[in-house]
């Protein structure tokens, strides 16, 4: 069969193979209960891997986003006591305007996205190192209850993260498909060019896509502080490689335009199947970020689209 | 010496090279001429082995020969000079010369500097080229550089045994008159050592220094005059080939335009590089032809009036008021569309469909608070799909996957159906079969009907004059002189060439 035609199909054929194979060798692991504890517990880092689609989808990167959850889980942590439910809005905000930054300095002063969102990124865990006076804090548990301990409550069996989960991606999803937004965003991952000689604000369009990715890391990192209660400059590192593989893996390629936030979720669910077999099959901690990083490589190996990029360094 | 038996060539959807045959003798200097799209690069590709012919034979000294690169041909002495000069600028002359030879100059991997100089210098007297080797490429004029290119294709003269045969694409298009008068001296000195193939568009040049001349058309060698045989004019017709058609260009349809109406007006307009003080005024209906040869700074003028640089004096009206600071979100906002002469690149979203790709420059009107209507984007370019008769399977089709004509006719209902009625297109009809330049020609006549004013960069001279109302001939990057096309009254080719050249 023709690997080209193939492709597209691949993410959600290897979630069913992946999905079947531990469930032949884990006969626990196929239990409802266990899938959506799961898929709960995957949830911060779908909504990373959210954000960090749209900076994909226009052939840039955000690396930015692990740092940038580590920030919010310090403001949402030293901010919640004074600020209450309106600290969510605080959180998303500096995620939206950081991510601005990394827009603006990638399409008006050209430097690429990689590096952008990387000194971003310095300057992210550089203010969460200041907030946090470097120390790990915790929320007041009283008050964390009472403002967001919806989020990590269930409503019978299930998680609601992941009603959050979905609500997230039904707006990614409309925003993708149905707006003017979406559509220009994946003009210009297609073709910029030709997006620029339409007339199309290329430059305002990018700058976006980084402030949502921005805004969505954010996002992340409050739902994290919440489930631990607390936060520190470098909780939630090891999340940037897994959102980047569930991404890619997906089938949002780094060079952009095909793919989107529906393959995310899939990726994300790949993600959680090989993280919950590395458990199972004991595999330690330390080592779960070298399979991600083969299965990052494979990942983007097959999914690079060579016919946009000639040359690569 | 070298060859050329029944060559083809083929790409997807072109027949590049039919049949050609093609000869080089020892010493002698071939000249290669025909229009854009003609063949001729094609052709040299495969003489510098860039290209493996689909079909014939490939000769030196009657053995067949087959090349898998370009360094493969250079072991059996065919080098190539190139237009775009192949120098690495931020490397010295002497490295350059010797990039990807510099074995014969290394002990353990470190190369003796020394001895490499002096090899260069070698190859720089053949050329007379009175250079340190140790200079930096970037330093040197263009025809310094042109010279230190040749040098490095005659190393080939120690590298390889027999004779050389050296293309020369091009070389005169940067070069000055005296410039040019000491490089044909030059080759016709070297002819003592290689054969030399000389492509260029300049027919007075090519017919001043070459032995034999090949007119190219259409993927096919047309016609080979030897020495004095004819004058520039006949081999002018053989490129061309046939008797222009009047109803080709859809003469009969043009009619005259509205001179009441300016919709765009260019005054003293210069920009950064050699353009300088361009006036024009498009009027409704008019079809305006920038004429001139490449480089000469048509299409920085389209790209200007359509936002994508800024001059750096004069001013600019759009239908009678001022467009500073132009965009092309601007431009596509006050009613300017334009066809670029990359289709693939900068026409068409490849990946994307024709109902997307369609209403890509007015998202806007088809959306409300950022909500996009799609249903109406779909009946938008079914309609549009009808009207043009696009070829495509649905208005949900792959761009990507249709013709060139067909995507061409995407480009062009993207800016009709918004309601574009300044149009620039550049080169509209560039590597379209007949039949879908035909189409565009049809195009072109309706949308002068409908009062939409047109500046057009053709991609023939006789495209040009078939098409436009009026002609400005551009040279180094000035208007020279200005012609009205009307029909029954239209300038003939040579009064074009004339001032282009």
């Amino acid at each position: 069969m023709d690997f080209q035609r193939f492709k597209p199909h691949l993410p959600w054929i290897t979630l069913l193979v992946l999905v079947a194979a531990v469930g032949i060798v884990d006969d626990t692991f196929l239990r409802p209960a266990n899938l959506l504890s799961l898929a709960g517990d995957i949830v911060p880092l779908f909504i990373m891997a959210l954000g960090l689609t749209f900076a994909i989808y226009i052939g840039g990167i955000d690396l930015s986003a692990q740092s940038m959850a580590n920030l919010i889980t310090v403001v949402a942590s030293v901010y919640l006591a004074p600020l209450g439910g309106w600290v969510a809005l605080l959180c998303v905000l500096v995620g939206f305007g950081m991510g601005t930054i990394s827009g603006y300095v990638t399409t008006k002063l050209l430097v690429p996205s990689f590096i952008s969102t990387l000194a971003v990124g310095g300057v992210a865990f550089s203010l969460a190192q200041y907030l946090s006076g470097q120390r790990a804090l915790n929320m007041d548990a009283a008050q964390r209850d009472s403002v967001f301990g919806w989020m990590i409550a269930k409503t019978g069996i299930v998680p609601n993260e992941l009603f959050i989960a979905a609500g997230l991606l039904a707006i990614t999803l409309f925003i993708e498909r149905r707006t003017t937004l979406g559509r220009a965003l994946k003009a210009v991952g297609a073709g910029e060019p030709a997006a620029a000689a339409s007339g199309i604000n290329v430059a305002r369009f990018k700058i976006l896509a980084f402030a949502i990715s921005g805004a969505l890391a954010a996002a992340a990192g409050l739902l994290f502080a919440v489930k631990l209660s607390g936060g520190a400059p470098t909780i939630a590192n090891g999340f940037l490689l897994p959102a980047i593989v569930a991404v890619l893996v997906g089938g949002t390629p780094l060079t952009g335009g095909v793919g989107g936030v529906l393959n995310t979720a899939i990726g994300t669910l790949i993600v959680a199947v090989i993280r919950s077999s590395m458990l199972y099959f004991n595999i330690q901690a330390t080592q779960q970020q070298m399979v991600f990083g083969l299965v990052l490589i494979a990942a983007i190996a097959l999914t690079i689209d060579r016919a946009k990029l000639r040359i690569v360094k | 010496m070298y060859e050329l038996k029944n060559i083809d060539k083929k790409f997807p959807g072109v027949h590049a090279l039919k049949s050609v045959d093609f000869q080089v003798k020892r010493g002698e200097i071939v000249g290669l001429v025909g229009e854009n799209g003609a063949g001729k690069s094609t052709l040299m590709k495969v003489i510098y082995g860039a290209y493996q012919p689909d079909g014939g034979q490939v000769l030196i000294d009657g053995k067949t020969v087959r090349f898998a690169d370009p360094r493969a041909a250079m072991e059996q002495g065919i080098g190539m000079v190139f237009q775009e000069q192949s120098l690495i600028t931020n490397l010295s002359v002497m490295e350059n010369i010797f990039l990807g030879y510099e074995a014969q100059f290394a002990r353990f991997g470190v190369i003796h500097w020394k001895s490499m100089a002096q090899a260069a210098k070698k190859q720089l007297a053949k050329v007379k080229l009175d250079i340190d080797p140790a200079t930096v490429t970037a330093d040197l004029s263009f025809a310094q550089r042109q010279l230190v290119e040749l040098a490095k294709v005659l190393t080939l003269q120690e590298r390889v045994k027999g004779n050389l045969v050296i293309l020369l694409d091009e070389p005169t298009s940067v070069l000055a008159k005296e410039e040019v008068a000491l490089l044909f001296k030059l080759v016709r000195e070297l002819t003592t050592r290689a054969s030399f193939i000389f492509v260029s568009h300049r027919i007075d040049e090519v017919m001043e220094l070459c032995d034999r001349i090949y007119v190219m058309k259409d993927g096919a060698v047309v016609d080979v005059v030897d020495r004095g045989q004819k004058t520039v004019e006949q081999i002018q017709h053989k490129m061309v080939g046939r008797n222009v058609d009047k109803q080709y260009y859809r003469e009969p349809r043009q009619k005259p335009f509205d001179a009441s109406t300016v919709l765009m007006k260019l005054e003293n307009i210069d920009l950064v590089g050699r353009v300088k003080d361009i006036s024009l005024t498009l009027h409704a209906g008019e079809v305006l032809c920038l004429v001139g040869t490449e480089g000469s700074g048509r299409e920085a003028i389209l790209r200007t009036m359509y936002g994508m640089r800024s001059p750096t004096r004069g001013t600019m009206t759009i239908k009678g008021k001022p467009a500073q600071a132009l965009s092309p979100q601007s431009a596509v906002a006050r009613g300017l569309g334009y066809v670029p002469r990359e289709r693939k690149i900068e026409g068409i979203v490849g990946g994307m469909t024709v109902y997307e790709n369609m209403t890509l420059s007015q998202m806007g009107r088809h959306s409300s608070a950022g909500v996009l209507r799609i249903a109406g984007e779909r009946a938008l370019a079914k309609e549009w799909i009808a009207k043009l008769s696009i070829k495509a399977s649905s208005e949900v089709a792959d761009c990507a996957n249709l013709s060139g004509g067909n995507q061409q006719k995407v480009v062009l209902a993207k800016w009709r159906s918004g309601g574009s009625d300044i149009m620039l297109l550049d080169h509209p009809t560039r590597g379209l079969d007949i039949g879908a330049k035909e189409d565009v020609y049809d195009m072109i006549r309706d949308m002068s009907d409908a009062g939409v004013g047109i500046l057009l960069v053709a991609d023939t001279l006789e495209e040009a004059i078939g098409l436009s109302h009026t002609i400005l001939v551009i040279k180094d990057g000035a208007i020279q002189k200005r012609f009205d096309c009307n029909v029954g009254a239209k300038p003939s080719l040579f009064d074009l060439l004339h001032y282009m050249i």
